[in-house]
């Protein structure tokens, strides 16, 4: 019987033919569409933590106590190196660096900016975070006295590629001492702590301008391994008890809100989108069932049972959801293949979005969920949309459908 | 093998408008019968037959199949009834337009579990019978009206049910497809021994069958 009503129901479903395929059509781009904002969404905010993380904290950072709150030199780290080696032994840990921070004041002969010091060592960020990917011009090569600068300060200070600029800080002695370094590179990294106040330096560069040992960090910052990440912080913070360790989210609660904020939009696109699908089938099948109500009538007469036409509408909705959930698969797909690959070129509003630490092409991503999600939802929308008619057809007295047929 | 005992039914009962549709009628119609209920227009006839074949209630009285009293089972119940023991061919024909007139023909077996092979060899039987052998594949649509009624009385007839109830079956034809699907009705009531007992005023069907069932007025003409 189950083959019957399955043949009854794709004959129907497919019976008008242009009203089947606008429904489908209607489902199929309106899904489409949908999943390529969700990437586009997804895909933004994962992109400026991906950035913020390969930029500065990692997936876990660790500090000395109290330099998080202080801020000052006095709190550092000692034998970082042989803390990063012995890190980077620890299971879940992909890489590990160390770099040495200070607060102070960058100016050049006319301005004059708060800003920090970032003693860093160009390989281990290479590896750590691909820092030549924030690369915006000049080159990356530390000459003597040179830095890099981050692209808002520069702009603030007026500077440009071989321009001076004079750094002033107190040191650990607590010693005012001011450093001359000529612009080498301008690095955008979209985390908007770096690029509107770093200059970077070489780590040992630093370390003699702070009068601090080579080996000092006041950050060390951890890749991980993001499974192990909860487990890590623990581990850390139980070995390293001197230390406060840090997770991203910690560090950077803003951009896990973010997220939140766009995985609450995606979530009212996706259920408009879905009212539209429901409210789209619920049409086709009403005027569908008003249009055979008497061979309803009939076939509730002849002692096909009541179920039978429940399963029949059930499988003509979701038939016609189906079809539009895979032509809003194919869709879906083929625009967020191009949004990831070659991405979203925003670069008329480049600087309204670096303002906000995003990059000016926004790269989509494509995650399973977009599609099992919506596929879900659309069965149930099929299957919700086929309740009003399903009722008009269980109040239907077959008598009166057979006196009207007559 | 069907009674009706002091069998009433009311429309709008208790209200100012009621009307008294079939009045204390006790009727039996027995295996093989080939009989048709006879009157004039709203005499009662469609809801005599719609009342046999449960497919509306009566107000008060029995209606017994095979001893088994079926007026007052659940709505389940009587559809089992519809499904199982009684045919029914309707004045419009009323068949499933997406189906094929073999499907259209094999519907109530495959409701009731036959296999295909039951189904189709069951099928061509009857559509031999009643010359519709060449048209199996085509759809409704594609049917003439005689040809429609043709796979409409093949469909009931098919599951071998035991009886049928043919509600004006000749209305919508002209006389020589009334003439040709009688003969057919005839021959199957003789072939298959099915029960058969149409509600009709056309004269050919009431000059065709063995027994003449008279209403007048909701109430049977002795």
């Amino acid at each position: 019987m189950f083959k019957t009503i399955l043949q009854v129901a794709y004959r129907n479903a497919y019976l008008r033919k242009s009203r089947a395929l606008l429904l489908i059509l209607m489902i199929g781009l309106s899904m489409g569409v949908m999943v390529s904002i969700e990437g586009l969404y997804d895909g933004m905010s994962m992109n400026m933590i991906d950035r913020t993380k390969r930029s500065d904290s990692g997936e876990i950072s660790l500090y000395a106590n109290k330099y998080r709150l202080e801020h000052v030199i006095k709190y550092r780290i000692s034998d970082a190196d042989k803390k990063v080696l012995a890190l980077q032994k620890i299971t879940g840990v992909t890489e590990a660096l160390y770099r040495l921070e200070v607060d102070g004041l960058a100016q050049t002969a006319r301005k004059s900016k708060p800003s920090i010091l970032l003693g860093i060592d160009l390989d281990d960020e290479k590896k750590f975070g691909k820092f030549e990917e924030f690369l915006k011009e000049g080159e990356l090569d530390f000459g003597k006295n040179s830095a890099f600068i981050g692209g808002g300060l520069a702009k603030k200070l007026k500077v440009k590629i071989g321009s001076k600029v004079i750094f002033t800080a107190q040191d650990s002695q607590n010693e005012i001492k001011s450093i001359a370094l000529r612009i080498r590179a301008i690095i955008r990294s979209s985390n908007i702590n770096f690029d509107e106040r770093a200059l970077y330096i070489p780590r040992g560069e630093a370390a003699r301008f702070l009068s601090v040992k080579q080996n000092s960090a006041t950050q060390i910052a951890l890749r991980t391994d993001e499974t192990h990440t909860p487990t890590l912080q623990t581990t850390l913070q139980a070995k390293y008890p001197k230390l406060s360790v840090y997770t991203f989210a910690q560090l950077y609660p803003q951009l896990q809100q973010m997220q939140t904020m766009m995985d609450v939009f995606n979530t009212i696109t996706f259920m408009i989108v879905m009212i539209v699908v429901f409210i789209g089938i619920l049409g086709v099948m009403y005027v569908s069932i008003l249009d055979r109500i008497r061979e309803f009538g009939i076939l509730l007469s002849i002692g096909y049972a009541y179920r039978y036409i429940r399963y029949q509408i059930m499988i003509e909705a979701l038939l016609l959801g189906l079809a539009g959930y895979f032509l809003g698969l194919f869709v879906g797909l083929l625009i967020l293949s191009y949004l990831t690959y070659q991405g979203l070129d925003l670069t008329l509003f480049a600087e309204g979005m670096e303002a906000f630490g995003m990059s000016s092409v926004i790269y989509a991503s494509i995650k399973s969920s977009y599609f099992i999600s919506t596929l879900f939802a659309i069965i149930i929308a099929s299957l919700l949309s086929v309740v009003l008619p399903l009722r008009k057809i269980k109040k239907l007295n077959p008598v009166e459908v057979i006196r009207s047929a007559g | 093998m069907i009674q009706l005992k002091g069998v009433n039914k009311y429309f709008y009962q208790g209200e100012p408008r009621e009307v008294h549709a079939l009045r204390d009628i006790d009727l039996t119609i027995e295996k093989g019968e080939f009989s048709v209920i006879s009157g004039t227009s709203g005499c009662g006839k469609t809801t005599l037959l719609n009342a046999i074949g449960v497919l509306d209630s009566i107000s008060d009285g029995e209606i017994i199949l095979d001893g088994k009293e079926i007026a007052n089972l659940s709505a389940e119940a009587k559809t089992e009834i519809r499904l199982h023991e009684i045919g029914f061919v309707f004045q419009a024909y009323n068949l499933v337009p997406v189906l094929t007139a073999e499907e259209n023909i094999g519907l109530i077996m495959r409701m009731q579990g036959f296999d295909d092979a039951q189904i189709s060899q069951r099928v061509r039987e009857i559509a031999t019978l009643l010359q519709i052998d060449d048209k199996l594949d085509s759809l409704p649509n594609l049917l003439s009206g005689g040809q429609q009624q043709r796979v409409a009385v093949a469909r009931a007839v098919a599951s071998k049910p035991k009886i049928i109830l043919a509600d004006e079956p000749t209305a919508n034809l002209d006389s020589s497809n009334s003439k040709a699907l009688m003969n057919m009705m005839q021959t199957l009531n003789e072939k298959e021994g099915v029960t058969i007992l149409f509600a009709s005023h056309d004269n050919y069907v009431v000059e065709s069958v063995r027994r003449i069932i008279r209403l007048d007025d909701g109430a049977l003409v002795t």
